[in-house]
């Protein structure tokens, strides 16, 4: 086929994404913004301390030059975002664009990382549990990797720096990727691995890899194809792996960075997710609003992928979008 | 949409008995994930019956963080002096109402939307891709934390999040249900017959073919629920005490677990493990079996 | 049964090796000059300027960073520090100080510092005053007219009307004239409280991308070169982790040790304990809007009714004091003729039933067909073991003599506007800390009653009012003090608080850090005398 009709629909799809992206940005802003806003307390409790008055209250927000209704604050944020700009944290006056930066990176290699652990571990484990149904070694190594995904994440994170640091010494407590230890490749493994392999992803990941595989390998023409011998691997792991793998990496990232937040704190990381949730606990909008439309953005992202990577391999099927 | 859809065949109307065609592995499973079903409810009864071995409030300030087998303590006790053993068994309570509240709504409010916009379509569909996506979007801790904040620190709140941000999946499952319906044809011919549409909906669509899809659904969501409640507690927004539950019992052992003493946080996260494997393999058992009847 | 991070602790050695031989020098006092200080915090500070921040983290930074006019020395007393000397005048109104010569501020390599004079005083007067600064400072700064700079090295601050103890009020640490961006008014959002400029022991290197906030010593101190050459603050998010990564040499020092680490820390040589003592303690406050509450009876008898010294032993290792009033123990002002009250359930009973309790059939005692049923509530805190403990002991000590409590924890910011502003409370738990002018008015004056006002269980006694104002007006230590043993007896008595008790903190660190002195809430005052010897750099 040629490669124009299979870049149209991808286009198509692309731009009405953007379109639909642009909307869910917005609503989520709105949604996330009344709650915070809905929450008792205010951002000044983080400037002022705990002995904080009303007047000293109403001072401040004066002073912040912040509008003093909700829909005028909410539209200030709107405002600035349309300028590219994510405005300045109420708790530390830094730009939100800056301190996310600085964190982002942080968190975005424990995604990706355990992204990448729960693939390694999952992807084997599922093609070979395909081919070979019953027997007991995928049985006993499914086991296992449901068995990492049913335990508490935070507990097993204590457990694992038990033995590795406390028991022997091989990784030092973690600092985050900055780091000036000689050892400093081994300390960044050990969140990855719990992040990955922890969180209930790994076992999710699998089932579905299973499911989809087993789907694609069952399917008449696949079958037929097989049996007279033409290669098939191709279009399965194209429809099979490759499809169900972009599909969990996009629906799995909020997912994962719930998990972060875990790790982050258990592993004294300095990502996105602690900062997140010192942000919650402060009410200090602009920072958690701003990763709310990062993260949005890029679950979008990751689901545009998949489905242009969808298109791409079967390109049909853009006449059901 | 051909997001996230399980391959479960859509006429389930075969009439060998299922355990002749199942796997052993699967029975298996699934007896094991009927044994926890079985344990949780036994333990909910003790809870509510108040059969406990010992009053799970009782504060003994000279034993505090006994361990296992200590006296009149046969699991211990945590840093209170409280009874391990009675604790553990009144923390399913935690899980149990709340948890099938999660469910409740994550499989309505899923079912609902996926019925809508499956079989509407047009602009019915677009809301509820919409909704999804906000809903999915989001870290979901963090979403808690939020609610939290602005009600209460209560389990049943951190329910209704953890179900009305389930349920997207549950919408997208009944969704591609009935698309695979409808290019059977088996809709139109319903409508044809002049079935109506609410026996349709009901009937045909949720009783007879979307049932073992929300029941692994329902499996699953319990599993989800316990580890969710389980990450907050370690925050400090779980279920709050004096109530007990495994996860501000996993999070107030592990406080002496880099001291060396694993059991007050192993006996709670053991319980764990064993109850969220089970609604897995049990989900898991369900979902092969019926996968089989094709 | 814990074996030694090999790896770790040899490379530290190996890095400090290299560092004491570039800098192999001795300072006047004869202590050696070199090493690290990585410390933990339970936090990241927000600020770290002296003039927005107010947490705990970025006032012990700004220990580091800064100066006064005046200081503190080891036996709490005023000395000069920017300031060489002062006036004051006869009527107390007028204070005039005569600056140091000698003082810059901090400069990068390669630049000249500039110095520090009497504008930079005036300057941070008047930056803190104004009403676009947010700053927690103001209030105490309000007995100030104005400051006037007399020439460059000579201020003079003016007073609204003299107070007692002013010259204390003095330690602010000041900034110079030429660091802010904006010169009138200091909000978060200038890169001046991020990378701030100061004339203390220490200078700010970087706030790396960790979260690390790197201090390096100033070479240019005017009381002297610090003697450890870098001070790093290390932010944690889990006590538990902090105190592993003392354990584990990734930190030298921990600020403040969680109860339930000292034992372990305690049975290693490695380590030092050192205790220092907090100007804060804990209470129960109840609201005297319910009526059950607003007999004195009632409460007196759940003082009686919880035994603190049980709890204080059971949960803390006894590492602390048991008080009676609502002074900190250390604190000038307490009155130690006034005893606790002892554990006696007895005698709380025969209170209850003489205000009119009467015991049901389930043990619960009611009044009036009112039963004693009562909510306490509480603010979540990641680390609240400590917490949690004492309020799960007092509902069950106050279940021994039929009161009912409802226990109910909520999120910090729902907390307090539940207690401070909508007075939705029966029972609350917290602490107060405080600084060394024991000023307890905002507590329990009557006029304090209201929205996100101090007086949150609405106590009002015209006795207690009149001896508040008068304390306030003082201006005679010996007096004042007198009133403040006579309002100790009178509120212990009166039991608006059921006061527990104040608790030691400790800081921990490795014993390579020597001549370590502690300041109980500004911590690292003294820092610059700190050292580490040098085979241990």
């Amino acid at each position: 086929m040629p490669q124009t009709s299979r870049l149209k629909p991808v286009i198509l799809v692309v731009s009405r994404e953007l379109l639909m992206t642009a909307l869910l940005l917005l609503g989520i802003s709105l949604v996330v913004f009344s709650i915070v806003y809905l929450a008792p307390g205010d951002p000044f409790e983080a400037l002022l301390g705990a002995q904080a008055g009303a007047a000293d209250r109403q001072a401040a927000l004066q002073a912040m030059e912040l509008p003093s209704t909700w829909y005028g604050q909410y539209l200030s944020w709107l405002g600035q975002l349309l300028q590219g700009d994510f405005g300045a944290s109420l708790r530390s006056g830094a730009p939100v664009a800056q301190e996310l930066i600085v964190t982002g990176g942080n968190t975005l290699y424990l995604i990706f990382g355990a992204m990448l652990v729960s693939l390694l571990f999952a992807v084997p484990i599922a093609v070979y549990s395909v081919n070979r149904q019953d027997a007991f070694s995928t049985w006993l190594v499914t086991m296992t990797a449901y068995l990492a995904s049913a335990l508490p994440l935070f507990w097993l994170g204590y457990v694992l720096i038990y033995i590795f640091t406390h028991q022997l010494g091989i990784f030092p407590v973690a600092t985050g990727l900055h780091t000036d230890q000689p050892l400093g490749l081994s300390h960044l493994l050990l969140p990855v691995i719990l992040l990955g392999i922890g969180n209930g992803a790994v076992g999710e990941i699998l089932r579905h890899l299973r499911l989809e595989l087993a789907r694609v390998l069952g399917e008449e023409y696949v079958r037929t194809a097989r049996a007279k011998g033409a290669p098939v691997w191709r279009h399965a792991l194209a429809e099979g792996l490759i499809l169900p793998v972009t599909e969990m990496v996009a629906a799995k990232l909020p997912h994962i960075l719930s998990g972060a937040i875990i790790v982050e704190q258990v592993f004294n990381w300095p990502g996105v997710g602690r900062l997140t949730w010192q942000a919650a606990l402060d009410r200090d909008y602009p920072v958690i609003l701003a990763v709310a439309v990062v993260a949005a953005a890029m679950v979008r992202g990751g689901s545009l992928l998949h489905r242009c990577v969808y298109i791409w391999i079967n390109p049909r099927a853009s006449r059901e979008h | 949409m051909l997001y996230r859809q399980l391959s479960l065949q859509v006429n389930e109307s075969t009439q060998l008995a299922w355990w002749r065609t199942a796997d052993f592995k699967d029975l298996l499973f699934i007896a094991y994930g009927l044994l926890v079903l079985l344990a949780v409810f036994a333990s909910y009864l003790l809870g509510v019956m108040h059969w406990l071995p010992q009053d799970p409030d009782e504060i003994d300030m000279g034993a505090i963080m006994a361990g296992p087998l200590s006296s009149g303590h046969l699991l211990g006790t945590d840093f209170l002096g409280r009874d391990i053993l009675t604790r553990l068994v009144l923390g399913i309570q935690a899980y149990f109402l709340p948890g099938l509240l999660a469910i409740g709504i994550a499989l309505g409010l899923g079912a609902v939307a996926g019925v809508l916009a499956g079989y509407r379509g047009g602009r019915a569909a677009a809301v509820v891709l919409y909704g999804s996506n906000l809903l999915d979007s989001f870290p979901r801790l963090i979403l808690v934390l939020l609610v939290i904040a602005a009600f209460k620190a209560d389990i049943y709140y951190v329910m209704v999040v953890v179900g009305i941000t389930a349920a997207p999946l549950v919408a997208s499952l009944v969704k591609g249900k009935v698309h695979a319906l409808q290019q059977k044809n088996f809709i139109e011919s319903a409508v044809a017959l002049g079935i109506p549409a609410s026996t349709i909906i009901f009937k045909h669509i949720l009783w007879y073919n979307c049932r073992s899809l929300l029941l692994i659904q329902a499996t699953l969501g319990m599993a989800e629920a316990i580890l969710i409640e389980t990450s907050l507690s370690y925050l400090g927004f779980g279920v709050q005490e004096p109530t007990p539950s495994w996860g501000n019992m996993v999070q107030a052992g592990a406080n002496y677990l880099l001291q060396g003493n694993f059991w007050p946080s192993t006996a709670p996260a053991l319980a764990i493990l064993a109850t969220v494997l089970g609604f897995y393999l049990l989900g898991d058992g369900l979902n092969n079996i019926l996968e089989r009847r094709r | 049964m814990k074996l030694k991070t090999s790896i770790i602790s040899l490379v530290a050695i190996g890095g400090a090796l290299v560092a004491s031989l570039v800098m192999a020098q001795s300072n006047a006092d004869g202590r050696p000059v070199g090493g690290v200080l990585n410390y933990g915090e339970y936090g990241r500070p927000a600020s770290l300027d002296p003039v927005t921040s107010n947490d705990m983290i970025a006032l012990r930074i700004n220990e580091l960073l800064f100066n006064g006019l005046v200081g503190i020395n080891e036996k709490q007393e005023i000395v000069p520090e920017l300031a060489q000397k002062w006036q004051v005048s006869p009527d107390g109104g007028v204070y005039t100080f005569t600056l140091r010569q000698d003082v810059k501020w901090h400069a990068k390599a390669g630049e000249t510092p500039r110095p520090f004079t009497a504008n930079d005083v005036v300057f941070t007067f008047n930056i803190m005053m104004h009403p676009k600064t947010v700053t927690p400072l103001k209030v105490r700064y309000e007995f100030i007219q104005e400051a006037k700079k007399l020439d460059d090295y000579t201020v003079q601050f003016i007073l609204k009307r003299p107070i007692l103890n002013a010259l204390a009020k003095f330690t602010f640490k000041i900034i110079p004239e030429f660091g802010p961006q904006n010169s009138l008014y200091l909000r978060r959002d200038d890169p001046f409280v991020r990378n701030p400029i100061g004339t203390g022991p220490y200078r700010l290197e970087e706030t790396t991308a960790n979260g690390e906030v790197v201090m390096v010593a100033n070479e240019n101190y005017f009381l002297g070169r610090p003697h450890i050459d870098r001070f790093v603050a290390k932010p944690f998010a889990d006590q538990n982790i902090m105190n592993q990564a003392l354990m584990f040499n990734s930190i030298d020092m921990s600020v403040l040790v969680n109860p339930r680490d000292i034992p372990e820390l305690q049975g290693d040589k490695r380590y030092v304990l050192q205790p220092y003592n907090a100007l804060s303690y804990s209470f129960f406050g109840y609201n005297l809007r319910n009526p059950l509450l607003a007999d004195k009876r009632v409460r007196k008898a759940f003082t009686l009714a919880i035994n603190r010294d049980e709890m204080l032993d059971s949960f803390f290792n006894s590492r602390g004091t048991v008080i009676s009033g609502p002074f900190a123990p250390g604190s000038w002002a307490y009155n130690l003729d006034v005893r606790p009250d002892p554990y006696d359930t007895e005698k709380a009973r025969a209170l209850l039933q003489e205000a009119g309790f009467t015991a049901g059939s389930d043990g619960f005692m009611s009044k009036n067909g009112m039963p004693l049923k009562l909510s306490l509530k509480v603010p979540i805190a990641k680390e609240s073991e400590a917490t949690k403990r004492v309020v799960l002991a007092f509902k069950s000590y106050l279940k021994k003599i039929g009161a009912d409590i409802d226990v109910e924890f909520m999120e910090w910011q729902a907390w307090k506007e539940a207690v401070f502003l909508n007075h939705e409370f029966d029972i609350m738990f917290a602490s107060w800390v405080f600084d060394d002018s024991a000023d307890i008015s905002s507590l329990f004056h009557s006029a304090e009653i209201g929205d996100w006002k101090n007086n949150f269980g609405a106590y009002s006694n015209p006795e207690v009012d009149g001896l508040l104002a008068e304390a306030k007006l003082s201006l005679d230590h010996e007096k004042k003090r007198t009133i403040y043993r006579k309002l100790h007896a009178l509120l212990a008595e009166e039991s608006p608080y059921t006061f527990l008790w104040t608790l030691t903190n400790y800081a921990g660190y490795n014993k390579k850090i020597r001549h370590v002195n502690i300041h109980p809430y500004k911590f690292f005052t003294f820092a610059d005398t700190w050292y580490i010897p040098e085979g241990k750099q």
